[in-house]
Parts: C-alpha cells; sequence; structure tokens
C-alpha cells in the first residue's frame, strides 16, 4: 500500500483570505462592465452561510460563491484562473510548508493538493508546485460555457474527508500511513482519518482540539 | 467494393511521388508561398527541382529577391538552421529562378524562354496573388485573374502540364450556409448565371474606361455585388476560378484556404507575416474600442499556414500521381470540423490582450485601465452611445474649434497681446491630436466596413471532406508530417499563445508603422553579392543576347543546364 500527504491548500499552503478571492477575482472580470457587478452580488450572497453563525455551511457557501460564475466562458475562466494562481497565490506560497510538501515526496509520500477552490484555480498552482494530484471543485461546463454548477462530489471542508476517503481506496492509498496538514476546525475529521496529522497556523478553536488530542501544531 | 472506394483508400505516399519532381512556383515571396518553400525543402527531401517564378522589383532583380528570402525570411528559418552557410549550394542545386511577372502574357517569359523553362514541369503552383480587400481593379484584374490565366498558359506549355491554383474559400460569396467543395462554372454565388468571359470583357473595359481610382473601386464593387461577391478580393478570385475552369485545358486543382493565419508548428510556431485578416482586428480591440460588430455564433474560419501548406502538398502529390480525385476544388479550413465561433475569438482576444497589456514595460493607461475594457460583440444596427461617427463629429468640432487662426478672433485685444502666442501654440497642438483621432477613426470605419461581410453578414462552414479524404490515405509515418491535425487544434492554447503572440511580433509593428525586424543570413554579404551575379549572369547574358538581336533560346537553356 502507498502512503500520501494530504495539504489543505487554503490556511496552510497559502493565507486562507488569498484562496478566498479567488471568487471574487473571476467574477471581477467577467467579459461586460455590468455582468461584474452582478456577478460579484452573486457571489457576495454566501457571505451569511460562511460566517460562523446559525447559516454557517461551507458546502452551501461553496455552492454560492460559483453560481456567481453562471455563464462565465471556460477559456476566460481558465485564463483568469491561471493569471490568479501567478500573481496572487505563488506569490504567498508559504516557504516552510512548501518545504513540507517537498519533505514528505521525498520520504515517499505522495502530496495531494486538497482545495474548497477550483480547479482553474488550484491546477496551475499544483503545476507550479510540481504536483500532479489535486482534489478540488470543478464547474460543470456546457458548450464552453459554466452552468454555475460543481461537479459532484462537491469538496467543501466538511465533504473533504469522504472524498479524500474515495481517492485513497481507488489509489491503493493506507489513510492510517497517510499525513494531513489543515488549517481549521472543519477538517479535524480529516485529521482523525489520517495516521499523522499535523495542524498548521490553526485557527482558535483547531488549536484547542490539537492540544486536547496531541497533534503537532505548526506555524508558518 | 467498386473502384471509387478502393482508390479512396490506396495510400498516397508523398515524399515519393515528390522524387525527382519539377516543379515550378509562383507567389514565393508572400506568406503562404515562403512557407511552402520551406516545406518543401524541409519535408520533400527527394523533390528534384523547384522552378521560382519571381519579380524584379524597385532594382532589385528576382535573384537578389529570393536570395534575400532564402538568407533573412523568417519562414526559412528551419533550412538555415539545417544547412547554415551551405543553404545557397544546398538548395541552389535545386532552385531555378525565373525572372517573370504573373500579370504580363506568359509571366513576362517570351515563348522560347517560356518552353525551355517549362519543357520538364511536372507541376505548377500559384500561389501569387493580391490579397487586399478593396485594390484598385486595374490591379487586382491583373494580378488575381490575368496572373491565374497566364500561369495557366504557362504550365499548358508543359510536357505533362498540371495546375494547383490557389484561391480562396470565400469566394463563396453571399451563399451562407455549408458550403461544398464544388465549382459551378457560370453561376455566381448570388445564384445569377453569368459568362466569365463577358464579364472578364467587361471588368476589363471599366477598369480602362474609368479613370479614378475611387470611381473605379466603386464600379467594379457594383459588378461584385451584383453577382454575390461581397469585395473586389472575393470577386476577382471568384472569377479567375471560373475562367480557369472554363478552359478546362489541363488538370486543374484549386485548393481554398479560409483565413491564413499564424503557424502552429511549422517553421516555427506563430510565424506570420504582414497585415493578414485578424491583425487589424486584434489590433483594434487592444485600443479602447470595444464593441465589434458581429454575430457571436458565427464562425470564423481560421486556419494555420503550416496547415494549409500540408494540404496544398497533399493535393499535389496526388495531381502528380494523376488521380483523377486531385482535380477540382478543395476547401481548407477549420469551420465544419473544430469550428471557431466569433464569440470565442472575441472573448479569447480580450484575454490575450489583457496579457499584452499586463506586461510590465506596458504603457500604464493600457495596463491599469484598457485591458480590463474587455470587448464584446455586438449586432451592426446598434450603435453604442458613442458611436464612431459621433466621436469623428466630436473630434471634427474640437479640430476645427481650436484651428489657431479661429481661436485668436475671439480674444480680446489685451489678452491677445499677452497670451496670443502661447493659446496658439496650445490650440495647434490640440487641432492637429484632433486631426489625428479624426484620422485614426475613419480608418477604423474603413475597417469595420470592409470586414463586416465577413464577421458579421456571413456564417459559412466550408465542407473539407475532400482535403480529409486525402488526409485519411497517409500512412502512419507521413501522418505527422502531412496531416494537419486540426481536430485537436486547442482553439485556447492557439490563440494565446500561439497566434497573438505572433501577430505581436510580426503583424502589430506593421500597423504602428514600424518596421519587422528580418534574421541575419547565415553568409557573408561578399558570399551573397557573388551568388546573385553568378545566378543573374545567364540573365544578364540573355538580356545582352535580345540587345544584339540574337534569340534568348539557347542563353535560357545555358542558364537551366
Amino acid at each position: 500500500m502507498q502512503c500520501a500527504a494530504f495539504f489543505r491548500v487554503e490556511g496552510v499552503l497559502v493565507p486562507r483570505v488569498a484562496m478566498s478571492g479567488a471568487p471574487v477575482y473571476l467574477a471581477l472580470n467577467a467579459q461586460r462592465i455590468a455582468e461584474r457587478v452582478l456577478r460579484l452580488g452573486n457571489v457576495m450572497a454566501a457571505v451569511p452561510w460562511l460566517a460562523q453563525g446559525p447559516l454557517h455551511d461551507t458546502t452551501t457557501a461553496t455552492r454560492i460563491v460559483f453560481m456567481g460564475l453562471r455563464g462565465m466562458s471556460e477559456d476566460r475562466l481558465v485564463e483568469l484562473g491561471r493569471q490568479y494562481a501567478e500573481t496572487q497565490l505563488v506569490p504567498r506560497l508559504r516557504p516552510g510548508c512548501v518545504e513540507l510538501l517537498r519533505e514528505a515526496a521525498r520520504h515517499g509520500r505522495r502530496p495531494v493538493l486538497l482545495s474548497d477552490g477550483i480547479d482553474v484555480v488550484v491546477g496551475p498552482l499544483a503545476d507550479h508546485l510540481g504536483v500532479g494530484d489535486v482534489l478540488c471543485n470543478a464547474l460543470e461546463m456546457q458548450d464552453g460555457l459554466a452552468t454555475g454548477r460543481l461537479r459532484e462530489p462537491v469538496v467543501s471542508a466538511a465533504l473533504a474527508v469522504e472524498r479524500v476517503r474515495q481517492w485513497a481506496d481507488r489509489h491503493g492509498v493506507e489513510l492510517s500511513a497517510s499525513a494531513a496538514y489543515v488549517a481549521r476546525l472543519d477538517d479535524q475529521l480529516l485529521a482523525a482519518a489520517v495516521g499523522e496529522p499535523c495542524v498548521v497556523c490553526p485557527d482558535r478553536a483547531l488549536r484547542r482540539l490539537a492540544r486536547d488530542l496531541d497533534w503537532p501544531v505548526l506555524e508558518a | 467494393m467498386d473502384e471509387r472506394t478502393r482508390r479512396a483508400s490506396r495510400p498516397l505516399p508523398v515524399a515519393e511521388t515528390f522524387d525527382g519532381a519539377h516543379v515550378l512556383i509562383t507567389g514565393v515571396t508572400g506568406f503562404l508561398g515562403k512557407v511552402w518553400l520551406a516545406f518543401a525543402l524541409e519535408r520533400l527531401p527527394r523533390i528534384g527541382r523547384i522552378s521560382v517564378l519571381v519579380r524584379g522589383q524597385r532594382g532589385r532583380s528576382a535573384v537578389r529577391r529570393l536570395v534575400e528570402v532564402l538568407g533573412r525570411s523568417p519562414a526559412l528559418r528551419p533550412c538555415r538552421a539545417r544547412w547554415g552557410s551551405r543553404l545557397l549550394d544546398e538548395v541552389g542545386r535545386r532552385l531555378h529562378v525565373l525572372d517573370g511577372d504573373v500579370g504580363q502574357p506568359l509571366c513576362g517569359l517570351d515563348r522560347f524562354a517560356a518552353r525551355a523553362a517549362m519543357r520538364d514541369v511536372d507541376l505548377v503552383l500559384h500561389f501569387a496573388g493580391l490579397t487586399d480587400f478593396e485594390p484598385d481593379p486595374r490591379l487586382g484584374l491583373e494580378t488575381n485573374v490575368l496572373g491565374a490565366l497566364h500561369v495557366a498558359d504557362l504550365a499548358s506549355l508543359a510536357r505533362r502540364p498540371r495546375l494547383l491554383h490557389v484561391s480562396t474559400a470565400f469566394v463563396a460569396g453571399c451563399a451562407d450556409g455549408r458550403v461544398p467543395e464544388r465549382l459551378e462554372v457560370g453561376r455566381a454565388p448570388s445564384g445569377a448565371q453569368f459568362d466569365p468571359r463577358s464579364e472578364l470583357e467587361a471588368l476589363r473595359a471599366l477598369c480602362r474606361q474609368i479613370e479614378g481610382v475611387r470611381d473605379r473601386i466603386a464600379a467594379a464593387n457594383a459588378r461584385a455585388a451584383a453577382l454575390g461577391w461581397p469585395n473586389l478580393y472575393t470577386y476577382t478570385k471568384g472569377l479567375a476560378e471560373h475562367l480557369l475552369a472554363t478552359s478546362g485545358s489541363i488538370p486543374l486543382a484549386i485548393v481554398r484556404p479560409a483565413v491564413v493565419e499564424s503557424a502552429w508548428r511549422f517553421p516555427f510556431t506563430g510565424w506570420n507575416e504582414g497585415i493578414n485578416t485578424s491583425g487589424p482586428l486584434v489590433w483594434l480591440l487592444s485600443t479602447w474600442f470595444r464593441g465589434l460588430p458581429s454575430v457571436p455564433a458565427h464562425r470564423f474560419d481560421v486556419v494555420p499556414v503550416d496547415a494549409v501548406a500540408a494540404a496544398c502538398t497533399l493535393v499535389a502529390a496526388a495531381l502528380l500521381r494523376d488521380e483523377p480525385e486531385a482535380t477540382g476544388v478543395f476547401h481548407v479550413g477549420t469551420s465544419d470540423r473544430n469550428p471557431l465561433t466569433f464569440g470565442r475569438a472575441i472573448d479569447l482576444t480580450a484575454l490575450a490582450v489583457r496579457r499584452m497589456h499586463g506586461r510590465a514595460d506596458a504603457d500604464p493607461i493600457d495596463r491599469w485601465l484598457v485591458r480590463f475594457l474587455d470587448a464584446v460583440p455586438r449586432p451592426a444596427d446598434r450603435e453604442p452611445p458613442l458611436s464612431l461617427a459621433a466621436m469623428r463629429r466630436l473630434a471634427r468640432a474640437v479640430r476645427d474649434a481650436t484651428r489657431p487662426s479661429g481661436l485668436r478672433r475671439w480674444l480680446p485685444p489685451a489678452l491677445d497681446g499677452r497670451l496670443g502666442t502661447t493659446i496658439e501654440a496650445h490650440a495647434r497642438r490640440l487641432s492637429n491630436r484632433a486631426r489625428a483621432i479624426d484620422r485614426t477613426l475613419g480608418r477604423v470605419e474603413e475597417l469595420l466596413r470592409l470586414y463586416r461581410p465577413f464577421i458579421h453578414d456571413h456564417d459559412w462552414v466550408f465542407e473539407t471532406d475532400r482535403w480529409r479524404a486525402l488526409e485519411a490515405r497517409l500512412d502512419g509515418e507521413e501522418r505527422p508530417t502531412f496531416g494537419s491535425d486540426l481536430e485537436r487544434l486547442d482553439w485556447r492554447r492557439y490563440w494565446l499563445e500561439v497566434h497573438v503572440p505572433g501577430l505581436e511580433r510580426w503583424c502589430l509593428p506593421l500597423l504602428r508603422g514600424e518596421r519587422i525586424p528580418q534574421d541575419e543570413p547565415p553568409w557573408t554579404a561578399e558570399t551573397e553579392r557573388a551568388v546573385v551575379e553568378r545566378l543573374d549572369a545567364p540573365r544578364a547574358r540573355a538580356a545582352e543576347g535580345n540587345a544584339r538581336g540574337e534569340s534568348s533560346r539557347i542563353e535560357v537553356e545555358e542558364a537551366s543546364a
């Protein structure tokens, strides 16, 4: 059996705010100026579900965010995603975490990127890092245009562990011998599912949990 | 299996077919001609001889022009990389220069010289043509119509005459929809019957009788429109096809490429030359101009130049093998197998412009403002609030209002004495700027008028079944060399990484009035001069012989020996 090292992109490899800016960037660079405003409004409609409160549901928030990109061309999304990765994500990569990724590869662990973002943004980042395996969302396309729906199964904090299990089964990867680098409380299930969880720059709740469960905490 | 099916499944060994063949090409100094020459030298290593018909121009002999192409044109880079300074020797063995002009009967060669030159020619490839959308009809007639007929006359002098004539897919004119690979002689795109010879005579008369260029263009445009051709280019190319087919004396293949653009792979990725169809559009969309009159769902049939060169080679091979399938019309385009729409092309162009203006050395206004104003398609009848015409009116008003003499009239004498000169200088600058803007807007208006039939009014799907049938006969080894693989052309990659960067390097500088840098030849100026003199010597001797009243026949035979 193989083993892998799962790296959450948002919060571990790059600051969370850098990744969450991607849908806003895509919406603000739609082809027509008027549609930029409408799309931005649609993306921002997800805020109540993202905020910590009674509506908090990252899966719903992820779906609503990307509904704002409905009707944008695949060409535009791919090109803007590449631009965003090059200008906003690559310069903000945390060197310590990138070194962890390289070290995992050196020790025979298959590095895998995990993200709530979409493939057009995460793909170029993975290419930059030389990582071939990416678990992230993808927009459904029809006749070269985004339908606004995400391809199932959706990757969000709550559902990430399910995708990871499916991927591990498909690729013959032993999760109990694998590592996961996570940064937020939503990823606690994933951290619990692997043999070597590691918490990187965690939020307050995850830091407390890590202390209770004796998970190592790294500050990038 | 019937005869037709059996023939269709027979392999087409291209390189072997050209083994020892002698071909004559015209238009070798043009975009497609150059690429085909490089293609033939690189990929048909056993071709026997290539005669090139070149016109001496502006004091430069035909030989000098060809040597310049070989030494300096980026299209010949693969050949220079292969042979280096030995290129002239290697190629010189196979190349034979004919100093001629397609606009003249027998291409400007006397009958003896023409017979001698054509004696063992197996195939003529006629690439020469005038691609301006609205040229002086005299030039269009001379180059595109009579030029084709003269080349056909020349080809008919060969022992085994065969002619491959390069036309354009847009001879389909106003006949929208699927366009079959067929030529119905005497039927215009409008559906009207016409006599090609009478039409030629009418065009000749028009060119003879009307003195002013504008009037000639208007009259010729009216004739073209009556028959369903949207401009003089397609009219002259279409008329030439009908006339060639009418004569019917030699096996004739007509290759009709669509919009020939940047090379995908050969001679190198992104090579382009001159101001082709999409160059001005990309330039326009890289400015403040946003709403391009076009229909998003209409197809923009762009085809890389190397695919056209490969297609011409395939058709030429079939012609050389005297196959019945080799004659007739062949479309070379993408609209029926991997279509690109105008909506997508405009979106991709806007994205390419973002890359172009996003560089650190870009103009700050372009970088921080213009690149975010993505171009969009718009219906031609829906003018934006600030239309081109309105902007021109505004520019003219500013120009007139700021005429220095006019402005000073309104100044009180006291102010005029103190500030008159300064105000006059500023007014002159503003007036000149307004005049320049007016001129640029005029150019844009003209450009949109000329392009409208192709980007807005019509939607063509050029069938390419006959070309594809030839490609299907390539064996596995020759498929990468002579097949086009256009089904797998990724338009996004092509547009963003090949075509627009190619235009940026090879075309847009021309539109800004700058020069395109040529390559340095791999030989010294002395070597080049010596070669030109050596190759020019027979011609000079022949000219001298003519001056003494001798026949040039022997001299020409000596030249070709």
